[in-house]
């Protein structure tokens, strides 16, 4: 697909976004307030996974650590200002991303998604068992917070989540999109693709592994404590199943079904598995042996997920509008 | 006649207006739409048996319910959806709020999310109705006067009758104490009030051993040989998932249960796997608000285990009974409203202030709502046996205590550890 079509279809599927509000019932902006969180979280992950080649099946880690932090910023100090808690949140994802980096990204493969499961396991643990200071099985609560300042005192959380917040989520998305997008552009997300393809070539030209790796490990870590503060907030609560290996799974699985070897494939994942699951919910109480099928499904005919069937679907119709128009000329 | 293109767009715009503004043909299009009631059920994982149990119990009270008329002359009908962690059982609430426009949302067992969704219910300004949850950080309440939202009984209430019970039965029959109990707040507390009850009537104790198992874990011989080692001259155990019968087992196989006495406050929620093979006669067994086979059952209990039991094949635990309080308490509050205001559909401040202080016959005995909008129901529990015609235990019919909650529940804005010192329990 050419550069400008790709981005034009990126202008369009935003511009339907931002009419949500606008035109579909108020349940569905609600329910696409997490899609934001788990875009976001997913556009670092993919970073690690897509770009960098590791693999972490403890992701859900930083998810658990934003909303955790968005708690005890609104909760605890009292600061009601979003972006604090957005900031505070990064910082702290920075902050534990880079210790746990530094380990792992010694490792690569199984090793690496065994070391970065027991990080999650490790951090589920500490939530669920510190009652006193995360308030183990229940959690935190997230309360309500202001948005550049404003309280909009006069929607009640459902109106400003499906409102107010839903704009402020698919900016802040648009955002990191962009940053990403200029992050895998540049020099780093070449480097980070050469270590992919073949560390041991790129360390012989003078890449330094280990810094890079780690690099989009934080990098990765900042955006899903940042997915996880607008899940925080969003549900109210950060409870210990956010950074359950679990949700890690999910954080997986949507990654797959979008496709990892795309930009913005998990992203499409995360929409299309968001979409699908409250389908699925209300249709069957069996929905998770059919996401099951799915997921299979996509890993033996779509290994490059939705976003790899859109593009060859859209190159075959490239491919056969372009002999048609040649004949068409031929013949006038 | 002739007939302006500007005449015939005023008609037609009056009579629009005339079939479409309010009070004009709403009370016969009121009636005429059923009732909508979103339930939120767990259907998977480690509560599904609970679940389903309070389900079906929904789905036996709307098909009377529907038989009588409905509610106040609407039809029932139930929109179902799945409770399963907080952040996505809060988006299915959502749905049936904003989606489905239900008139009432009903169910959550999980005291979890009850926890986590109880804001949001208030924020909904959606009547709702917890089966079995809670808002309550451990004991402490967090939503203490809500408006929109009901909320079961305080967790702590099977714990506070076991002990009581457990006093009563075997003071000076015990010494030495161990728990196993599920690690996370329910359990904790559990544990901790039984400690509380037998400092509170001076029972001198020695707890030699505290097992805290993660909920679900099927994997309990570490945690047996632990039990077995510290030698116990009773158990108190809050197991309640699909652990419990596991547990039972290898307690069994692990001759921990002979001679060792036993408080199971919630085995009930389990009762069916309770096989007489391995679970012993004699320990304290809690079935919370609806044991099925309560001699003294009254005749609307009677009828509902009996349809259970013909159509499933199986006995109902206690999640059959908040579930059918929730509705059967809902139907009451709104024909009270809507007879208080001539019979049109009420509002849902109406039924609200006809909910709090209402009390309705459920199938485990009388349930009613306080005026902080937690609800009162009746406990059963007694001693195990295996004199009856089931593969399970029963309780033996000459021991069966019941409680109202009252009793067992600490009253509105007070602490519960507070509470506990100073009740006046009826031992």
């Amino acid at each position: 697909m050419k550069h400008g079509s790709a981005l034009l279809l990126v202008a369009i599927a935003a511009g339907a976004l931002a009419l949500v509000p606008l035109l579909a019932p108020p349940f569905y902006a609600n329910l696409l307030v997490p899609f934001y969180g788990y875009a976001i979280a997913l556009l670092g992950f993919n970073l690690l996974f897509g770009y960098s080649g590791l693999l972490s099946f403890g992701h859900a880690l930083f998810l658990g650590l934003g909303a955790y932090t968005a708690a005890v910023v609104a909760g605890v100090w009292g600061i009601k200002e979003f972006e604090v808690a957005l900031l505070a949140a990064a910082l702290a994802g920075l902050i534990v991303a880079l210790p746990l980096g530094w380990l792992a990204v010694r490792y690569r493969g199984i090793f690496f998604g065994m070391l970065t499961l027991a990080y999650g396991m490790l951090a589920h643990a500490v939530l669920f068992k510190f009652y006193h200071l995360t308030g183990g099985d229940s959690g935190m609560r997230v309360p309500r917070m202001h948005l550049l300042g404003l309280e909009f005192a006069a929607y009640n959380k459902i109106e400003l989540l499906a409102g107010p917040f839903y704009y402020y989520c698919l900016t802040l998305c648009a955002l990191a999109a962009f940053l990403m997008w200029r992050i895998v552009r540049s020099p780093f997300g070449l480097h980070l693709r050469s270590l992919r393809d073949n560390a041991q070539k790129a360390e012989y030209l003078g890449v330094r592994v280990h810094q890079f790796r780690l690099a989009a490990f934080a990098i990765s870590g900042i955006y899903g404590a940042v997915g996880g503060t607008i899940l925080g907030f969003r549900t109210g609560l950060a409870d210990p199943e956010l950074v359950y290996w679990t949700h890690s799974g999910h954080l997986v699985f949507m990654t797959v079904l979008g496709g990892f070897s795309s930009f913005l494939g998990p992203v499409i994942g995360a929409l299309a598995l968001t979409l699908l699951q409250d389908q699925l919910q209300s249709l069957t109480q069996y929905w998770r042996l059919v996401l099951g099928a799915i997921l299979a499904l996509v890993v033996i005919f779509l290994p490059r997920g939705l976003a790899g069937l859109a593009i060859d679907v859209s190159l075959l119709l490239g491919r056969r509008s372009a002999p048609s128009t040649a004949s068409t000329t031929e013949t006038a | 006649m002739k007939l302006s293109r500007r005449a015939l767009l005023t008609s037609l715009a009056a009579a629009g207006a005339g079939v479409t503004a309010p009070g004009v043909f709403a009370p016969a299009v009121a009636q005429a739409k059923p009732c909508r009631i979103g339930i939120l059920a767990p259907r998977s994982g480690i509560a599904a048996s609970a679940g389903e149990s309070g389900l079906r119990a929904t789905q036996w009270a709307v098909e009377k319910f529907n038989v009588g008329g409905g509610i106040a002359g609407r039809k029932i009908e139930l929109v179902i959806e799945e409770e399963t962690n907080p952040k996505d059982t809060i988006e299915r609430f959502q749905k049936l709020v904003q989606q489905e426009k239900v008139d009432c949302v009903q169910g959550i067992v999980s005291t979890g999310v009850g926890l986590a969704l109880g804001p949001v219910a208030e924020e909904a300004r959606a009547l709702t109705i917890y089966w079995d949850g809670t808002t309550q950080d451990g004991v402490d309440e967090k939503l203490p006067n809500p408006k929109y939202l009901f909320r079961s009984t305080d967790n702590e209430c099977e714990a506070v009758m076991s002990s009581l019970l457990a006093i009563k039965h075997w003071k000076g029959q015990f010494k030495t104490i161990a728990g196993i109990n599920p690690d996370y707040s329910y359990g904790r507390n559990n544990m901790a009030a039984f400690v509380a009850l037998l400092k509170r009537f001076s029972i001198e104790h020695e707890v030699v051993t505290e097992q805290w198992p993660k909920v679900g874990t099927m994997e309990l011989t570490s945690h047996v040989a632990a039990l077995k080692a510290a030698k116990p001259d009773l158990i108190f155990s809050s197991l309640l998932f699909a652990d419990l019968p596991v547990f039972m087992k290898q307690a069994h196989a692990a001759e921990l249960t002979k001679g060792t006495k036993l408080v199971f406050p919630a085995a009930g929620w389990q009762h069916t796997l309770m096989k007489k093979d391995f679970t012993p006669e004699g320990m304290i067994f809690g079935h919370n608000t609806l044991y099925f086979d309560n001699p003294k059952a009254t005749a609307l209990q009677r009828e509902f285990v009996a349809w259970y039991a013909d159509k499933f094949k199986d006995y109902p635990n206690w999640e059959a009974d908040r579930a059918y309080f929730a509705i059967a308490s809902y139907k009451d509050a709104v024909e009270n409203a809507a007879k208080a205001k001539g019979a049109s559909w009420p509002a849902i401040d109406d039924v609200i202030g006809a909910l709090e202080g209402s009390s309705v016959e459920s199938l485990g005995g009388k349930g009613s709502w306080r005026k902080d909008h937690i609800a009162d129901q009746t406990f059963v529990q007694g001693f195990s046996t295996h004199a009856n015609k089931y593969d399970f235990v029963t309780l033996d019919p000459a021991r069966i205590e019941t409680m109202y909650s009252t009793e067992l529940q600490k009253p509105a804005g007070t602490n519960f550890w507070d509470w506990l010192k100073m009740a006046k329990f009826q031992i």
